[in-house]
């Protein structure tokens, strides 16, 4: 139950004790590098070089090929078969009865493959190594509206509970000779019986909720205190300005490089 | 600490008339009251106007005056109401907040929202925790407790703001027999303790006849008895209610009517007064 | 100005991550059901929308977006605008009314979200992960380049397709739902009149 909030690996680790703001900077930094770095291979140098040996440091390294590889392995196939295959006009390098194999399409789905390799690296690095509550009380005391945060917290606890509960009505939907087989006007004539329960039930919850966060004082106004406190250092402050610094710096050059062609 | 007078309160939806008429009442500091009637009497429906929610979050008609703990609860918002006036209610589940991942931040999250310095925070969070016993669960996750547990939980996540009133609508109707008695341990110490104004909503009448200093009885939204335990629950009248009565005062109006005991005493409410009643 | 403010009760704040909740769970639904070119991922951010105004359907649809990244699926997060602008375009029908007639709120509101969640996700789609979407959509994908589409084009269509049916569902599920609900919680949320039974 604890476990299944979010993909977050409770370690031990230098990577774990950093500060939520300098991984989330690091985040935005990597998916920057992800989708402007030129070139098929820079990608895949960054994902080697950087992000797997972050990923060591933080021990996390089975957990983070696995949620990487899920995402980007489908993606990769149907890139190289869709975009080999059908690149349009592109110079054939390999024939496969009537259809072929486009040089220009296999660096294409390379480079891209690279691109999503670093982009969903970056963010599940950050993901796995940050526990979401944390993340909370540091955008709460950067002046992030303590609301809006709520809304993110909440919404991971309850998910787990919400997919445990709608199991169980479609086990019970189905106990009780719900078709949820068949074809598609079949099954999506099976989707009331089930989604609308589910819905009802927890809309009926808000109510009752509302009050007890009213009761604590949710909607008062006037300044607000922290209970935790996130250890910060001045070298980490000096490496999430570096990076937000180069991000922009990347951005700036790619815009100019498009301006350029 | 609660003036009540001439309440009278209808829902913006309500079909069937006001759900609270002509309510009067006092509630002097510490005291300690329970509320009981039969369901639909508008037992919750004045623990909301005692804590704000009638008529700030239900809207709806109402006249009359409502002062808690010295706030005028009709001009009041209710965000400067929480932390004065504490309410607690049946579900445990709905009453977590789902903003925190421990035990202790839950406990916290109203501190916070009140702007409690951090320093002061802390010992207060522990002497919470400590009192509803919940030490050892202090890193747990709150969706990880019982049922009984979350109860205690939400009590501890209330008290630690040291609310002047507690409002505390039916606790232990969700929980399990081993649940609902740790509820109640925490209610009895709480009340024992002193200080805290309670009013407490509760069908088991036995606990409320041994530890309420005073019993309010509710019919179709209006107080039909006010009284020492003893006076409102062994009433006939309020019997015939709906409000129901205590074992004792069942098996003594039995033994009255076979004519097994004589005389037309107050019939007893509790399992002392039950001894006290057939002995004599 | 102050009519946002007026949206944003406390109620709204709860519902919200309700909202982003129900998202994913009748998403795992969909899932379990194996239906084809359904995903049913939006009916929370569309019901703020109609119940608590489009700034509110807005936010539902980012963070649903950021909750999903959060709980395994770091795929959403890069399509954080195009949940947005169903939330956004869901809290303006409702506010046009178009919930009172069914079919325009179904077929109006589901077919032009659809078209506008395809002209804003496939630049995304084509730019980030090359056109594709890893998933079986991607054979129509396939015949849109083999018939010598561009890739944005092919993404474009593609989304198009999928979106329109998809949309349409959501729609009718929400108009179930809001049917199904009590006039008593439905009195609660700021857009309460957008609903009211006449």
């Amino acid at each position: 139950m604890t476990t299944s909030l979010s993909l977050y690996a409770p370690r031990d680790s230098g990577l774990d004790r950093l500060h939520p703001l300098t991984k989330l900077v690091f985040a935005v930094f990597g998916v920057v590098v992800g989708v402007t770095l030129p070139g098929v291979w820079p990608n895949y140098l960054f994902f080697l070089l950087v992000l797997l040996p972050l990923a060591a440091w933080g021990r996390i390294v089975p957990e983070f090929l696995r949620a990487v590889f899920k995402i980007a392995l489908p993606f990769a196939i149907s890139l190289f078969v869709i975009q080999g295959l059908f690149w349009t006009n592109g110079t054939p390098i390999f024939q496969l009865g009537s259809l072929s194999l486009k040089a220009e399409g296999l660096a294409f789905a390379a480079k891209t493959t690279g691109r999503i390799l670093v982009v969903m690296g970056s963010i599940t690095l950050f993901v796995l190594s940050t526990r979401p509550d944390h993340l909370m009380v540091a955008l709460t005391q950067r002046g992030i509206p303590k609301t809006l945060t709520y809304v993110l917290v909440s919404a991971i606890q309850l998910v787990p509970r919400f997919q445990s509960k709608a199991a169980s009505i479609l086990d019970a939907q189905r106990a009780r000779g719900l078709e949820t087989e068949g074809g598609f006007f079949q099954r999506v004539r099976a989707l009331l019986p089930v989604s609308i329960p589910l819905v009802l039930g927890s809309i009926v919850d808000v109510e009752e909720r509302t009050i007890a966060l009213e009761a604590r004082g949710f909607s008062r106004d006037g300044p607000k205190t922290s209970y935790r406190v996130l250890i910060d250092t001045p070298a980490q402050r000096i490496v999430r300005a570096l990076m937000l610094l180069a991000s922009v710096a990347l951005i700036v050059f790619t815009v100019v490089r498009w301006w350029a062609v | 600490m609660i003036h009540v007078e001439n309440l009278t309160y209808t829902y913006p939806t309500g079909s069937g008339g006001p759900a609270l008429r002509n309510i009067s009442f006092d509630v002097p500091e510490g005291q300690f009251v329970a509320l009981v009637g039969p369901n639909g009497a508008g037992k919750s429906t004045l623990c909301y106007a005692l804590s704000g929610f009638v008529p700030h979050f239900y809207n709806g008609d109402i006249s009359g005056s409502v002062m808690v703990a010295g706030h005028d609860i009709v001009k009041t918002e209710l965000g400067d109401l929480a932390g004065e006036i504490g309410l607690i209610f049946s579900n445990p589940f709905n009453q977590i907040t789902g903003a925190c991942y421990t035990v202790r931040d839950e406990v916290a999250f109203g501190l916070e929202n009140l702007g409690v310095p951090r320093a002061e925070m802390i010992p207060r969070v522990e002497e919470a925790i400590d009192l509803a016993g919940l030490d050892g669960m202090e890193d747990r996750s709150p969706y990880a407790l019982s049922g009984g547990q979350q109860q205690r939980l939400a009590i501890a996540s209330v008290i630690v703001m040291r609310p002047r009133v507690l409002v505390v609508d039916e606790p232990t109707s969700q929980l399990d027999p081993v649940g609902s008695r740790e509820v109640f341990e925490l209610l009895d110490s709480l009340s024992r303790s002193g200080g805290t104004t309670v009013v407490l909503v509760e069908q088991k009448l036995e606990w409320v006849a041994v530890h309420a200093d005073r019993v309010i009885a509710m019919h179709e939204g209006q107080i039909i008895a006010d009284g020492e335990p003893r006076a409102v629950l062994a009433s006939a009248e309020v019997e015939r209610l709906g409000v129901g009565s205590t074992r004792y005062t069942q098996a003594a109006r039995l033994a009255r009517r076979r004519g097994l005991v004589t005389g037309d005493g107050v019939l007893p409410v509790t399992l002392d007064q039950a001894v006290e009643y057939f002995e004599s | 100005m102050d009519r946002i403010r007026k949206d944003f009760t406390t109620i709204t704040w709860v519902m919200i991550p309700v909202a982003i909740a129900i998202n994913m769970a009748l998403g795992f639904i969909v899932f379990s059901l194996k239906i084809p070119f359904l995903y049913l991922d939006s009916i929370g951010t569309i019901l703020v929308g109609l119940l608590c105004g489009p700034i509110a359907g807005l936010l539902t649809g980012a963070l649903s977006n950021f909750a999903w990244g959060l709980l395994g699926n770091p795929g959403y997060v890069p399509y954080f605008p195009v949940g947005a602008l169903i939330g956004l375009l869901a809290g303006l029908f409702g506010q046009w009314g178009w919930y009172k007639q069914w079919w325009l709120w179904i077929f109006g509101g589901g077919l032009i979200t659809a078209l506008a969640g395809a002209v804003l996700s496939a630049p995304i789609n084509a730019y980030l992960q090359g056109g594709v979407t890893g998933s079986g959509t991607d054979v129509l994908v396939a015949a849109f380049r083999a018939g010598g589409a561009s890739i944005l084009q092919a993404s474009f269509f593609q989304g198009l397709i999928t979106e329109s049916v998809d949309k349409v569902v959501n729609y009718a599920v929400v108009w179930a739902i809001v049917k199904a609900l009590p006039v008593r919680f439905l009195a609660r949320f700021p857009r309460y009149i957008n609903v009211r039974p006449e």
